[in-house]
């Protein structure tokens, strides 16, 4: 299962790792409501140790409470980073024809240059981002998207949409399935040797995949109504009790966090 | 004589009536069916591929409407108003289990039937709670269903089902793509399902299964019920078995092989498993 799980990286690794997470156990809309006010403050607050604080705090949140290797985190972080890092040069150099700043890089044609303040608003947009991103990973890696989406549908979400994100999410692992089924039988039989093999084959694999969709959603309607399907999908949840420590040590982190912005 | 007929009508759960199917394409999937299905039945359909056995069982579950024929659950006409009620009291365990699995976690999957009956939400809760006791499914209900292997996929499937509490419960071929350790745990299953008196309808192609464990066997054939008879009737019938290209099964052959060459006597006791040809020879 782990094995199948590394194979395929991103959304089903993550996948993976929010349904073995050590706080799937915690109530996932204090989850949700946390992680949003935690990137809402980030983001308010705009302060440079607030930044780093949500954002260590959250990867130890992740790595000990939830029990996601360090590792495994960091290579997931690794995606974001890169971006956030890209984004923070742009905005911390400038180009001109002549050396405006206090750092400046003599390219012949053009100076590259950048100064002690652009490099702090730089670092602090950066880390604010970073802080966000890691309270959103929290999130993510500890509460699998079906729980997710059945708190959007608790925050009145038009039904339609719920409905919707609950299918395509079941579906994906589906199609997910038969499409590396299908690509197994084409690799047997040679089918991506060469890269003009390859792109016909994939286009025939994905030419199937719709066939197939179209007949699977056939039976799987069906079986829905033989279940008494009525135009909505309904299950039972099991109540993850919100218990008051977790209130307590939830708000605490806000407000320390808070404090740490007005004195600092 | 009579008293008896009368109770053998009264535990009749089913009855179709000439009922017949035509898919848009054109295809004539029925061809007027006639069946009475009682209660505590063990079924066993047999058939080739695109006989009609899946059309009819959605047809006896209320999913397809007949183009002609009308179905009586418990003397009743089923009709738009009541068909909620043929789906609690049949259910349709489909083929593939991924065919079938909708929510995203065993808990939530296993409570949709239930909740669909429109009950008090305790009350889905034992139904579930049941359920997956039943199934021996309890370590895994907050599981999504893409992290299950393919015998708990089928377990999982059947919850579902044994949720509504259906009097009739219908397998499409559930032991298509088993191994052989969850083949077994299916037929305990059908065992236990089989002494609570549940009615039990399977479709399959394996006929030294159907032997086994049927007591009614039903043979299928261009959407027309061939044969109706009990398992020795039907697997005697060798023009029927022809018709619809049907293997005999093993047993059967071996014992009559026997009895030609005089190993054992002629009581026409025909052995239903090994066990039973055990005693043949003690």
């Amino acid at each position: 299962m782990s094995g199948h799980s590394h194979k395929h990286q991103g959304a089903q690794s993550i996948d993976y790792y929010a349904y073995t997470s050590g706080m799937r156990k915690v109530n996932a809309s204090f989850k949700v409501l946390f992680s949003v006010t935690l990137l809402i403050l980030c983001i308010v607050l705009d302060h440079i140790w607030v930044s780093v604080t949500v954002m260590a705090g959250m990867g130890l949140l992740t790595v000990c409470a939830g029990g996601l290797s360090l590792r495994r985190y960091l290579s997931l972080m690794k995606f974001p980073v890169a971006f956030i890092l890209m984004g923070s040069i742009a905005i911390a150099a400038g180009i001109a024809a002549r050396p405006y700043g206090d750092f400046n890089l003599n390219l012949h044609f053009f100076y590259l240059y950048t100064s002690g303040a652009d490099l702090l608003r730089a670092a602090r947009l950066g880390l604010k981002a970073l802080g966000a991103v890691s309270a959103m990973y929290m999130l993510t890696l500890s509460t699998p998207a079906s729980e997710i989406i059945s708190v959007l549908g608790r925050a009145h979400l038009p039904k339609l949409l719920v409905e919707l994100m609950n299918m395509i999410y079941r579906f994906i692992f589906i199609l997910m399935d038969v499409q590396s089924r299908m690509s197994t039988a084409a690799r047997a039989r040679l089918g991506y040797e060469g890269f003009k093999r390859s792109c016909y084959t994939f286009g025939h694999i994905a030419g199937n995949l719709l066939i197939l969709s179209f007949r699977k959603a056939g039976i799987y309607y069906d079986a829905l109504e033989s279940r008494g399907y009525d135009g909505e999908l309904k299950f039972l949840e099991e109540e993850k009790k919100i218990k008051a420590w977790q209130v307590f040590a939830a708000a605490g982190y806000l407000l320390a966090l808070t404090a740490l912005a007005v004195i600092l | 004589m009579e008293s008896r007929q009368q109770e053998a009508e009264s535990s009749v759960i089913l009855e179709i009536r000439d009922l017949t199917y035509r898919y848009e394409t054109g295809t004539q999937a029925l061809d007027g069916v006639n069946l009475k299905i009682r209660t505590g039945e063990r079924i066993a359909v047999l058939g080739a591929n695109g006989a009609g056995k899946s059309t009819l069982f959605l047809n006896m579950n209320g999913v397809l409407s007949p183009d002609r024929g009308e179905i009586f659950l418990h003397g009743e006409k089923v009709n738009k108003k009541n068909i909620n009620a043929l789906r609690k009291k049949v259910g349709i365990v489909f083929q593939d289990a991924d065919n079938q699995i909708i929510a995203s976690t065993v808990l939530a999957e296993v409570s949709f039937g239930p909740m669909n009956l429109k009950l008090a939400r305790p009350e889905v809760a034992r139904m579930v709670d049941e359920a997956l006791d039943y199934m021996e499914l309890n370590e895994f209900r907050d599981r999504p269903p893409h992290y299950l292997s393919g015998g708990e996929k089928k377990r999982v499937s059947i919850a579902d089902i044994i949720a509504m509490r259906p009097e009739v419960i219908i397998f499409d071929e559930p032991t298509a793509s088993l191994d052989p350790v969850n083949a077994g745990m299916l037929e305990e299953v059908l065992e236990k399902l089989g002494s609570e008196n549940k009615t039990i309808i399977i479709s399959t192609h394996d006929v030294d299964f159907a032997y086994r464990w049927a007591q009614r066997v039903l043979v299928v054939c261009g959407g027309k019920v061939l044969r109706d008879g009990t398992a020795l009737e039907v697997f005697s019938d060798t023009e029927t078995l022809k018709k619809a290209h049907l293997k005999r099964p093993a047993l059967m052959d071996i014992y009559e092989l026997l009895v030609e060459k005089k190993l054992v006597p002629d009581q026409k006791k025909y052995p239903r498993d090994t066990e039973n040809f055990r005693d043949l020879f003690e």
